[in-house]
């Protein structure tokens, strides 16, 4: 994680977020970055799976059709090939996409594919991951390497979860929420990256 | 072979440490600081393994100034909730429902994947997997489809007219659509038979019941069977004609009666107060003799079960695992002849979990306590390990001399045997004041295959950790005021010095251990290398002093008390630091 990659190979924004010249961003406007984000390179986001639907309750708010795709929290770290894609089935007759919601602190393993419905804060991802359509994963949740989270699963708080359907193997230890902290990491990369501490 | 990652495991104190040392030893290692060479805690001994934690899965007891591990402390639930919709379940209902969810939430038997529930007349439902007997006809039909293995429910012929109240609905449908009494039924059926029944024809209704049982359809299944038995039994045990000196005399408290006698004189000798009775009760009773009472003749001929076993493979048979996830006593219609088939699974609904919050066994503190709510991460009390003991993170070193210009050590990298090594260990002080640490490790690891190992700067001093905001003010001038306090000046004129400090920052210091990996080559004789024997773990007694503010607190474990208002604390226990594995051959 701590590789330093030559100069200007991100681009940093004014709120923080670093995103890798190399990483494919499809319909950049239907995603939202809270700051502080790092996007490594050959991530692919795809913000284009907008809501074809509009909900009742969204439309009948105002004239103009909100249509984030993809909403991304502060401190988020997409490694090296993950994905994220908005889930999408049918609703009232037709198909269509729903935006995935991310939460804060949240890591992304490389090569991981995510489809959920909504991540919340402080989840780590790891590597080769699974996540499928409209799964739910809560806060302080801990997926383990080559998991498969199927479809429509909901992970409840301080689990961890491994396998292939992914089940819950265990809890997360008190002492352990800020080992779920981003901060430091978001540091180690970037186009001036700092060294990561001992 | 994975990679090992260098970790520390801390030895909860709670676990007998003197049997977990050496043999014949009487004095702890926590006390006696003296005779530590020959006292030294095994990491492979086989009882270390329940007592060694990471650092993240202990708390810490503010009022005994302990650590405590998970095995030692005392677990009270918060609050129970599904795992899937995140309910909060009360705890009445858990008595009365069970520990499962009985809202819509459920499992699937073949993958444990979740179900949801789908109308069978979407196109996703393969028209294949449909009933052809039923689903044909009928218009709106939902059934549990697993969206990891494409189990759907109608595999074992089980749909439902309703998208709602999955769980009362599957109560009622047995395996292969049957309908199935619930408890409330059963129990309702029960009091129509008494009433229809007399008392002086039990065996005209058993036998009516029986009837219209068969004539019905119903085979009795295990539920009913153990209702009907605790029924009989019961009322076997009040029977006031079974024996003569049973709750009878309860009735009669004449001082003459015999048996309010034997009764008073059981209070006087205590204890066994219904010992004798349900003895003497035992020889009267009598058992069930009627389907009614709960008598289930075993069928025996298992001959279609055995064609079916030959006309199936082994993917159509449950395997234990799956088994073992069902919910007890929902399945089979009884005991006899129950085969292992995919398709007498059920649907599992999902267990429920818990919020606990946990309390220090000795002084019954409350060391660890969540939010009562279920969606909120908050906790009211965390008192964890982390925050009053300091970190052990380790880190290969490489110096230049050693081994080798170049190439850098990658951690996980195989070990040399009999190579010197340097390590570099890191403590971080997370408490407001600064610490003494005093290290304590035998010069040659325990085990078949003892590597030698020094602590080249056993004692040494932490400052105190300061509040977050002063970090991030100094953080501009890091690079001057952290990483310059080294002894050495430069990278590369590091040297490893002997009681001297490698590098210190701002409530951290790096120390250096030098290890000489022991060779894994086996002499004549020798038993074959057993699991993870390859691993370099060398246990370290940790002694941590530090002074704090006395504020009235009289519970001390320190061995001083200062005059001026400070308190000496101490706090030791061992820890084992695992740095990697040994090359082999």
């Amino acid at each position: 994680m701590s590789r330093r990659p030559p100069r200007g190979e991100y681009i940093e924004t004014d709120t923080g977020n670093k995103v890798a010249r190399k990483a494919t961003l499809v319909g950049t406007q239907n995603i939202m970055l809270g700051g502080k984000t790092v996007i490594q390179p050959e991530v692919m986001i795809r913000g284009d799976l907008i809501r074809s639907i509009q909900s009742s309750s969204s439309s009948s708010s105002g004239g103009t059709p909100n249509n984030t795709a993809v909403a991304i929290g502060r401190y988020c770290f997409l490694s090296r090939a993950s994905c994220l894609r908005p889930p999408g089935r049918l609703y009232k007759g037709a198909f269509t996409y729903m935006p995935l919601r991310m939460g804060d602190h949240v890591f992304v393993g490389p090569s991981s594919v995510i489809q959920a419905a909504s991540i919340g804060n402080h989840v780590h991802i790891g590597a080769n991951v699974v996540v499928g359509e409209f799964a739910i994963i809560k806060d302080y949740v801990r997926v383990l390497d080559e998991t498969i989270v199927p479809p429509n699963m909901v992970i409840p708080s301080f689990s961890i979860v491994a396998g292939q359907p992914a089940r819950v193997i265990g809890e997360v230890p008190e002492g352990g929420h800020e080992a779920f902290e981003l901060r430091e990491l978001y540091k180690t990369v970037g186009n001036n990256p700092q060294p990561a501490l001992s | 072979m994975a990679p090992l990652n260098p970790y520390t495991y801390i030895q909860c104190p709670c676990s007998d440490s003197a049997s977990l040392g050496r043999p014949s030893d009487a004095t702890s290692p926590t006390s006696a600081e003296a005779d530590d060479e020959d006292n030294t805690f095994d990491p492979r001994a086989p009882r270390a393994n329940f007592s060694l934690y990471p650092l993240e899965y202990l708390l810490y007891c503010e009022d005994c100034h302990q650590i405590r591990c998970p095995r030692c402390i005392a677990e009270e639930i918060a609050t129970y909730f599904c795992p899937s919709c995140l309910f909060e379940v009360p705890s009445s209902n858990l008595k009365s429902e069970g520990n499962r969810c009985t809202r819509s939430c459920f499992q699937c038997p073949i993958c444990i994947g979740p179900l949801s529930v789908t109308s069978i007349e979407t196109p996703p439902s393969d028209p294949n997997l449909l009933a052809p007997d039923r689903a044909a006809t009928q218009h709106s039909t939902y059934s549990l489809i697993c969206s990891y293995c494409n189990w759907s429910s109608t595999e074992i012929g089980i749909q439902f007219d309703k998208p709602n109240s999955i769980h009362a609905q599957l109560a009622k449908i047995r395996n292969g659509g049957a309908s199935r009494l619930t408890a409330k039924e059963r129990k309702e059926r029960r009091k129509e038979l008494s009433h229809r029944g007399g008392e002086a024809a039990v065996a005209a209704a058993a036998a009516a019941a029986a009837a219209s049982e068969t004539s019905g359809g119903q085979d009795m299944d295990l539920e009913t069977q153990f209702a009907n038995l605790k029924l009989f039994y019961n009322s076997q045990l009040a029977d006031p004609n079974a024996g003569d000196n049973g709750f009878s005399s309860l009735g009669d408290l004449g001082f003459s009666s015999p048996s309010s006698l034997s009764r008073i004189m059981n209070l006087y000798t205590g204890g066994k107060l219904h010992d004798p009775r349900a003895k003497s009760k035992l020889g009267a009773m009598r058992e069930a003799i009627t389907a009614d009472e709960g008598l289930l003749e075993p069928d025996l001929d298992e001959s279609s079960l055995i064609s079916q076993l030959h006309r199936s493979d082994f993917l159509d048979t449950a395997s234990s695992t799956q088994v073992c996830s069902q919910p007890p006593n929902l399945g089979e219609p009884h005991l006899h002849g129950a085969a292992r088939f995919n398709s007498s699974l059920r649907p599992a609904p999902y267990l429920l979990r818990t919020k606990r919050s946990k309390r220090c066994p000795v002084c019954r503190h409350i060391i660890s306590k969540p939010e009562a709510k279920v969606q909120t991460t908050r906790f009211r009390i965390r008192l964890v390990a982390g925050s009053y003991i300091p970190s052990i993170s380790i880190r290969r070193l490489n110096l230049p001399g050693s081994n080798g210009p170049g190439a850098p050590a990658i951690l996980g990298d195989l070990l040399e045997p009999l190579k010197p090594v340097h390590f570099l260990l890191t403590f971080k002080n997370p408490i407001f004041e600064s610490l003494k640490v005093t290290l304590g490790a035998p010069a040659k690891t325990p085990g078949r295959f003892p590597s030698k190992v020094t602590v080249l700067c056993p004692q040494f001093d932490i400052d105190a950790n300061t509040d977050v905001w002063d970090e991030a003010l100094k953080d501009n001038d890091r690079e001057s005021s952290g990483r310059s306090r080294r002894r050495a000046g430069t990278e590369s004129q590091f040297q490893v010095e002997v009681g001297k400090i490698w590098e210190r920052g701002r409530n951290w210091v790096s120390i250096v251990v030098e290890v000489v990996p022991a060779s894994l080559k086996l002499e004549q004789g020798q038993d074959l290398l057993k699991e993870d024997e390859d691993v370099l773990e060398i246990p370290m007694f940790v002694r941590i002093e530090w002074e704090v503010e006395n504020g009235g607190d009289d519970a001390t474990t320190g061995s001083g008390r200062d005059k001026d208002q400070k308190e000496k604390r101490e706090l030791a226990y061992w820890c084992v630091l695992g740095l990697g594995r040994i090359k082999q051959g």
